[in-house]
């Protein structure tokens, strides 16, 4: 488990990330939302010990992190950035043995992830050749390249296509099935795609976290009825339920005593029905509402 | 390597500065360039201090004729490439109009047309060559104490026992002056050009390193002090080894040019200037790292590395300009030890306690650089996007830095 504790950065006299803690358990994924300037980037630096905080500390399993802890951690910075002149396999084994792997299996892992992107034949090309989708990819290679024990990701999606997003998110699935991976995206709908946990930030502060269910719970079930035909307004004088809204045949409303069984015998006891659901709010108006 | 133990990260970093130098056609390039420059150095001293040269000297008769060549043979004798040469005129006054044209480059003529007894005059432009003077002198009074010793019938030998000089000299190394003198020139602007061409490479690397953003993920991956101690490590090794193969290539091609003699002269000083070398080089290195960190881009390199330069070719008009008391003392200072100390051993000796003091300062001065250096490094390395000055990287601890790009 990667654990966020108290922390805490300043830059002169303004404090980027203020108290932040959460943690990041393994086999999970963890989105990581907030506004632009909300302080995503500078916790995720103080996770991975490029930046140092000015107080709070961050734990791997419990204990301090250490610098041979962070060795073994996967991280992709916002600021993307390889060595254009280097040739892709060489610079992946580069990074592999960088992080302590030998040069053997270095070698045999670079070619691995080059295969898995479609990138074997071009093994031997610098960076520089390669389309920025490509580059994108090896960039990806890299963050994965020596197995890491822990992923943390600045951004990752930015500049993906669809495709490249699912072909992403497949090898995150398969590279980090069993590890904690934090993901930073402005990309909500993707957030809520491939979430299992949620940790919202805002100010420096972080103003909600837990599941993606829990989260969307927050906001409370709302149920659209959709009459037909018939006005919807005698619903608003039903007990055990509050209406948010009526538009002519459509209320939408939240139960407040009665049950969802209940809500449906009384609907279709009064009149012809088209339709009752379940509402799920979509997590952009979660993050509405907690930042607000 | 197949082990499955990990390299250490600074191996790691200065194996790829190595391997990317070497597979650069600039680096290669510029290395060829070099070792043919110095070879053609070798060739041309060589062909310079083995040529052999005539003086023409104009003669108005028979006598100052023949005693012209038997001057060649003493001239000879003298420097061992000196010939002489006599040029018929028909009187003293065409003679000396030969002498000042420069169609011969003296004159032997009788002091006084109608008396022998005066004996001779030698007559030059602005100048008369020391050896042609010499020989000539030596020439005319051996020939003329000769036949009036005949006349007179001294003997000779008898007459000049005892008077025979011998010259023994003390600073036989003098005779190599001008070798020493271009040997010290190719010592200072060799660590000169090196020294430059490595460390601007060093910073080159280090800013690239800023611009592509790859620094934070090699950051994160390992200590910064690893990164910039596979920077020095790796760029020294390549220096080390280019000086080292520059020496062997000056040593080979002494020996082929048949300059025996002065392989015997430079020896030591190319030994001393390959230890300063790798001294000097290490403290610079981690200077060069440094001034690439403070650097936000390409561009601001040339104003981060200026002090640097300064540094480098200082010591490279000492060397030309200063007197031997400046000399002396500069070539104990750290840093500029390494181009002023060899020069310095190529000219002449230099007493043992001034060579340790040079070793040890420079000792000391390289490894309070490192430390130095590698504080300022930690410090400005991930600051990426702008140029940092010098004394910003000083004062800023690690609290106080400035707010980086993004949130």
């Amino acid at each position: 488990m990667l654990e966020a504790h108290a922390l805490t950065r300043a830059f002169g006299s303004l404090t980027a990330v203020d108290g932040v803690t959460f943690e990041v358990r393994p086999g999970r994924i963890t989105g990581f939302v907030g506004a632009n300037g909300a302080g995503k980037t500078t916790t995720m630096q103080m996770l991975m010990g490029v930046l140092s905080p000015t107080s709070g500390e961050v734990r791997w399993r419990g204990a301090p992190a250490s610098a041979a802890d962070r060795r073994t951690f996967g991280y992709m910075p916002e600021e993307r950035g390889l060595y254009p002149r280097m040739k892709i396999a060489e610079q992946l084994a580069f990074f592999a043995r960088l992080h302590g792997f030998s040069s053997k299996q270095a070698w045999g892992r670079a070619d691995e992830l080059l295969e898995f992107f479609g990138l074997g034949e071009r093994r031997e090309e610098l960076l520089d050749n390669l389309s920025l989708g490509n580059q994108q990819r090896v960039q990806i290679a890299a963050s994965l390249v020596h197995r890491p024990s822990a992923l943390v990701l600045d951004e990752p999606f930015s500049g993906l296509d669809p495709l490249a997003v699912d072909a992403m998110v497949e090898l995150l699935h398969r590279e980090a099935a069993d590890v904690p991976v934090l993901f930073s995206s402005h990309q909500l709908d993707l957030v809520e795609r491939l979430c299992d946990d949620l940790i919202v930030l805002s100010s420096g502060r972080v103003v909600a976290s837990g599941t993606v269910a829990e989260l969307r719970g927050r906001a409370g079930e709302q149920y659209r009825v959709e009459l037909d035909g018939d006005n919807a307004a005698w619903l608003r004088d039903v007990r055990g339920v509050r209406v948010t809204d009526v538009d002519g045949s459509i209320a939408l409303l939240t139960l407040d005593g009665l049950s969802a069984a209940e809500l449906a015998r009384t609907v279709t006891g009064h009149g012809p029905v088209l339709e009752i659901a379940r509402v799920r709010p979509p997590l952009s108006e979660v993050f509405r509402e907690v930042t607000r | 390597m197949s082990t499955d133990t990990p390299t250490p990260a600074w191996r790691l970093v200065a194996e790829r500065e190595i391997s990317t130098q070497l597979r650069s056609k600039g680096f290669l390039i510029s290395g060829a360039m070099l070792l043919v420059g110095l070879v053609a150095m070798v060739v041309i001293l060589t062909l310079v201090s083995d040529r052999e040269r005539t003086q023409s000297v104009a003669v108005v008769d028979a006598r100052a004729e023949s005693l012209v060549s038997q001057g060649s043979d003493l001239a000879d004798q003298i420097d061992g490439r000196t010939r002489l040469e006599a040029t018929s005129y028909d009187d003293a006054a065409a003679a000396e109009d030969a002498v000042e044209s420069g169609d011969v480059d003296a004159a032997l003529l009788p002091t006084s047309a109608g008396d022998p007894s005066a004996g001779y005059t030698l007559v030059g432009d602005a100048e008369v060559d020391d050896v042609t003077a010499q020989a000539l002198t030596a020439a005319v009074s051996t020939a003329v104490t000769r036949a009036n010793a005949t006349e007179l019938g001294v003997d000779l030998q008898a007459l000049g026992a005892g008077a025979r000089v011998e010259t023994r000299l003390l600073d036989p190394d003098a005779e190599d002056n001008g070798l020493r003198q271009v040997a010290s020139f190719v010592f200072v602007l060799l660590f000169y050009i090196t020294a430059l061409g490595f460390g601007m490479t060093i910073a080159g690397n280090v800013t690239q390193e800023k611009e592509n953003r790859v620094v934070e993920i090699l950051a994160a991956a390992v200590p910064i002090r690893a990164l910039l101690w596979g920077k020095i490590v790796g760029t020294s090794v390549l220096a080390i080894g280019q000086t080292v193969l520059f020496a062997f290539v000056g040593v080979i091609a002494l020996l082929a040019t048949g300059n025996t003699h002065a392989l015997g002269v430079l020896g030591p000083a190319i030994g001393w200037y390959v230890a300063f070398f790798v001294l000097g080089f290490v403290a610079l290195a981690s200077l060069w790292s440094v001034a690439g960190s403070l650097a936000g881009r390409m561009q601001d390199l040339q104003g981060t590395t200026a002090p640097l330069q300064i540094i480098l070719f200082a010591p490279y008009i000492i060397a030309v300009t200063a007197g031997e008391g400046i000399k002396t003392v500069v070539s104990m200072l750290p840093i500029v030890s390494t181009m002023m100390m060899p020069s310095r051993l190529a000219e002449g000796d230099v007493p043992l306690w001034q060579l340790v003091v040079a070793i040890s300062v420079t000792v000391v001065a390289a490894v309070l650089l490192v430390r130095v250096s590698a504080r300022i490094y930690e410090r400005t390395l991930l600051r990426t996007g702008r140029r940092i000055s010098f004394g910003e990287a000083l004062r800023s601890g690690t609290t106080e830095e400035a707010a980086p790009v993004g949130s």
